[in-house]
């Protein structure tokens, strides 16, 4: 990679994973590098910054897809998909030049973790993919009068997609939604398909009746299995950390 | 002996007859808080597919669904079925002999809460014991009722753990199995004497028959290659024992458990340190449990499962206990000083693991990074690998780390009580029962690398 041009440009995107992809083709095709990727609607415009916008374009992204997981292996394409989720600043860049360099090495690139754009990739994927894990267990549905079930999340990652698709495995036959508080985004399952789309175009009716049976015996389990001579609350806040305490039934 | 049977029968009888009017909050206080002590939380090792658009899966790594105020995690909604008991272990709250209030749930009660919690994803699914009520056989029968309104009737798919009920006939454990994802027999005291003592109705053969029974099963399931057999146990067993209440050394305890493991393939052995509840001649009296130990147990166990270590290696008749300051390993490694350093560059695999501090994910990586290029010190604290122990064991490319020049145990064992010492002082135990495969998952290899081993 050594032999690719380091171009003076910003190179602007609508922040889909798509969208993404299409810069990664371009960037290969031309054997360039910008110096920085941004989203378009949060960027700030600055007077030293030439800017370019990238459509994004399906057919481009499919290809790359394609050639990430034939040339450099599928566990690329899962570090690529989860690094890109993460909420790290900066991520486009260590994953455009982690994917670059891997058509070059092939599969191999994921050994090299002394490489730090490698390093921060492998790191980036393992922090969403925790948080996922993490809040399949914390997330929290509530049982509305509608025969919807409805879980608010406040994750720091935009892992909706990824958790969501746990949900439909183990819940194939229910309707449910949920919210990403943090982006404002939901992920709407009717039992078929899902959508993801804003919480704007959403409105949430009020809880059903059992629900607060429900909730009280919850709180009362959780209380109820506390062993008091083995108190340890420090543990507790490491794996349950304060961050995700607002969207518990029962808040510790 | 004969009357005093007669009379805890009609107490339960007609406690059983009281507690129908009580509403669920009081039967789930009552039921979870005996259930509370059972250590296993685990929601692993089961792939059930969600089936014919039933409700749930499992999820082979398992899913923590909480923690509770004492750092144990929530997978299960762990339950006894009824407190009301016919037996009077000594160690046990709910024995016969003790005042506490009883309860006993109904099936439709047991299965209404489980699918409505997993729905709301409290749980990941259901782990289920009970006292004596009547009988072992009657009590068997109540569970596997519970059981299979919650399999067939509401196509729940989600982790069922049932115990089995000690002295209950074989007749009945094979229909259970074939529900369940894992099923316990809990031994609880680690010795016949200790048995004998202490749970004087329950009988050694009244625990190992069943468990030996599972195990076959388990064994012969696992043969079956027919594309319609029904699984039995798929998610394996376990027991647990109580560390504490009898006086059985580390070794003796650990022993047990390789046995267990090796003749019974069991899953997983948990242990319990002991909590004084009840006043017995017969038990000591515990300011508070010895959690210290029952976490070097834990960790011993580990290095029996993952490390490739034998009981007879780490502890013997000279040294029977574990080292309060000490994991075990650091501890069996200053005993085996003539063993070091290791040279990184150039071991295998299985000795690269009996360096202190050098887990399983941290041994997979040296392996997998040394192919490309030899590892000083700086290229291993690049890879992850944490150096606080390992150090004093090692060395890369011949080199001893920076200030180690003297490799002598005195000095070793100074420098590590010392770090261990300011360790101490706020006392974290990791909470090692959510992992569980046999192979390391993921979450394993994590806490191998981040924990003590
Ligand atoms: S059988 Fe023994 S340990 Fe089990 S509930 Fe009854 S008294 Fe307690």
């Amino acid at each position: 990679m050594s032999n690719w041009k380091l171009i003076n440009k910003t190179y602007l995107y609508d922040g889909s994973f798509y969208g993404f992809l299409t810069i990664v083709f371009d960037s290969y095709l031309t054997k360039t590098l910008p110096q920085k990727i941004c989203k378009k609607n949060t960027y700030l415009s600055n007077f030293l910054d030439t800017t370019i916008e990238i459509e994004t374009n399906l057919e481009k992204a499919q290809r790359i897809l394609n050639g990430i997981e034939k040339n450099i292996g599928s566990d690329t394409l899962y570090n690529t998909y989860y690094a890109f989720l993460s909420n790290e600043k900066n991520k486009e860049f260590n994953i455009l030049k982690y994917l670059c360099n891997g058509f070059i090495v092939g599969p191999k690139i994921n050994h090299n973790l002394t490489t730090s754009y490698v390093f921060k990739v492998v790191s980036m994927r393992k922090k969403t993919l925790s948080e996922c894990h993490k809040l399949k267990g914390l997330l929290r549905f509530q049982e509305l009068s509608n025969n919807l079930s409805y879980a608010s999340i406040h994750p720091d990652n935009n892992i909706l997609e990824p958790l969501g698709h746990h949900f439909i495995k183990r819940f194939a036959s229910m309707n449910f939604v949920i919210c990403d508080k943090n982006r404002d985004i939901c992920f709407v399952y009717n039992t078929k398909e899902y959508k993801i789309i804003h919480s704007q175009n959403i409105c949430i009716p009020n809880i059903s009746e059992d629900e607060k049976k429900y909730q009280e015996l919850w709180k009362l389990f959780f209380k109820t299995i506390f062993i008091s001579e083995r108190n340890n609350p420090r543990c507790q806040m490491q794996f349950m950390p304060k961050k995700y305490w607002q969207d518990l039934i029962e808040k510790p | 002996m004969f009357d005093f049977f007669v009379f805890c029968d009609i107490i339960s009888t007609n406690v059983w007859f009281v507690v129908k009017k009580m509403d669920i909050i009081d039967k789930l206080k009552i039921l979870a808080d005996s259930a509370k002590y059972d250590a296993s939380c685990s929601s692993s090792g089961s792939s059930r597919k969600n089936k014919n658009r039933g409700i749930g899966n499992g999820n082979v790594s398992g899913i923590c669904h909480s923690w509770s105020n004492d750092g144990r995690c929530i997978s299960l909604l762990k339950i006894l079925f009824s407190n009301c008991c016919i037996y009077d272990c000594k160690y046990c709250i709910n024995r016969c002999t003790n005042t506490v209030r009883r309860a006993t749930f109904t099936p439709r009660e047991v299965a209404d809460l489980t699918i409505n919690f997993y729905k709301r994803n409290y749980i990941e699914g259901l782990f289920l014991s009970s006292a004596v009520i009547k009988s072992p056989n009657y009590t068997m029968e109540l569970l596997i009722r519970t059981i299979s309104i919650l399999r067939n009737e509401y196509h729940f798919n989600g982790y069922i753990h049932c115990k089995t009920i000690p002295g209950c006939s074989k007749e009945l454990i094979d229909p259970l199995g074939k529900l369940v994802d894992r099923m316990s027999v809990n031994i609880e005291l680690p010795s016949h004497n200790s048995l004998k003592l202490l749970a004087p109705q329950k009988e050694k053969d009244g625990i190992l028959t069943p468990m030996t029974y599972i195990s076959n099963g388990i064994k012969q399931n696992k043969l079956d290659k027919s594309k319609f057999k029904i699984d039995f146990v798929p998610a394996g067993q376990t027991t647990q024992l109580i560390i504490g209440a009898t006086p059985e050394s580390d070794l003796k305890i650990l022993k047990l458990s390789e046995g267990l493991y090796q003749k019974l393939n069991l899953k997983r052995v948990y242990y319990s340190a002991y909590i004084s509840i009840n006043n017995d001649k017969n038990l000591p009296t515990l300011k508070s449990p010895p959690l210290l130990r029952e976490n070097r147990l834990y960790q011993a166990d580990w290095l029996l499962r993952f490390y490739g270590f034998k009981a007879d290696e780490l502890l013997d008749d000279s040294h029977p206990n574990f080292n309060n300051i000490l994991d075990p390993k650091c501890d069996w490694a200053l005993r085996h000083i003539e063993q070091f350093p290791i040279e990184i560059n150039t071991a295998d695999y299985l000795t690269l693991l009996r360096i202190p501090g050098i887990g399983v994910i941290s041994a997979k990586k040296i392996i997998r990074a040394r192919r490309s290029f030899y590892l000083d010190f700086d290229s291993l604290k690049k890879l992850g690998v944490v150096l606080k122990r390992a150090k004093y064991f090692i060395t890369c490319k011949g080199k001893y780390f920076d200030k180690i020049c003297k490799f002598n145990e005195s000095f070793i064992e100074t420098n590590l009580i010392y770090q261990e010492r300011n360790n101490l002082k706020q006392p974290q135990f990791e909470q090692l029962s959510i992992f569980d495969s046999l192979q390391p998952t993921k979450e394993d290899k994590i806490k191998c690398l981040t924990g003590s081993l």
